[in-house]
């Protein structure tokens, strides 16, 4: 099995093949303390995706996919992901003006 | 009872079927143990199911005791074994419920179903829509807790320590290094 090197190909390609058929497709996470591996598994039974690591920073990026598994399969295939990700902020933040010296 | 599929025992036999080979081969004790042969009424076929240990059945928990048992699962796991959790989105209803739901004009509710096993027990719990942002911080609380044998990023230390090699020409390290 060919594991995905790159994080933000696992997560967006698994968050595709979710889209695509959310009847059959799962999200598998295995952990072995004793190795100090995890692996994280997504397929619909047809096509399978797959990473692994044993860097600390890679289960806090995990928890971040968690979220947007719980999210999609207890909301929908159809929802939006920004609130989850927060990659698109719902307001930019207004400007700071700058400090003007009173004369 | 909803059950995925529905079987009804036919007989109980002390030996497998001629056809049958159970998955992963045969082992020495296949021999002692019963095996039944049911029909299958969803696949319309006839199946034998070998009862034995891996076969256990998976309890369906409420969202807090699945909690606690998955926690227990990490505990228990420590020394060697391994834990896996699985996510799958499921209305948890059989294929007949669901023709009659969708032929009623109904919407199907779905819940993202959660399994965890450790190869010796596996429980389950769903989580609705409502529900899964309560359980995703206990459940992220619980993994950040147990998943403390992955290694932590070292180049932080490295860069401090070629810093502080070219300032003071020794090789120190300013943080202590994980073992």
């Amino acid at each position: 099995m060919v594991y995905i090197v790159s994080w933000d190909e696992f997560v967006d390609r698994s968050v595709q093949l979710f889209r695509a058929d959310p009847e059959s497709t799962r999200y598998v996470v295995k952990y072995r303390h004793c190795d100090g591996k995890l692996v994280l598994k997504v397929t619909d039974n047809k096509e399978c995706l797959k990473f692994k690591t044993d860097q600390a920073q890679e289960a806090k990026k995990m928890e971040k996919l968690n979220n947007i598994f719980f999210t999609l399969m207890a909301r929908g295939p159809d929802v939006d992901l920004s609130e989850v990700t927060g990659k698109e902020p719902m307001e930019t933040q207004p400007t700071k003006k700058g400090r003007g010296r009173k004369q | 009872d909803d059950t995925f599929l529905k079987i009804s025992i036919i007989k109980i036999m002390h030996r497998p079927p001629n056809k049958f080979s159970p998955p992963g081969g045969f082992r020495r004790a296949d021999h002692q143990i019963p095996y039944l042969l049911c029909d299958s009424r969803e696949k319309k076929s006839l199946q034998c199911l070998r009862i034995c240990k891996e076969y256990s059945s998976e309890v369906l928990l409420q969202l807090d005791p699945f909690l606690n048992e998955l926690t227990s699962m990490f505990e228990k796991s420590k020394e060697k074994g391994s834990v896996w959790v699985t996510l799958k989105r499921s209305s948890l209803k059989s294929k007949l419920q669901k023709r009659k739901l969708s032929s009623a004009g109904e919407s199907i509710e779905y819940r993202c179903l959660i399994r965890a096993t450790d190869a010796k027990k596996t429980i389950s719990t769903s989580v609705g829509a409502k529900d899964h942002q309560r359980f995703q911080a206990s459940y992220a609380t619980i993994l950040k807790a147990h998943m403390t044998a992955l290694k932590k990023r070292e180049r932080k230390d490295r860069k401090k320590s070629t810093e502080a090699e070219k300032k003071q020409g020794t090789s120190t390290t300013t943080k202590p290094k994980k073992l």
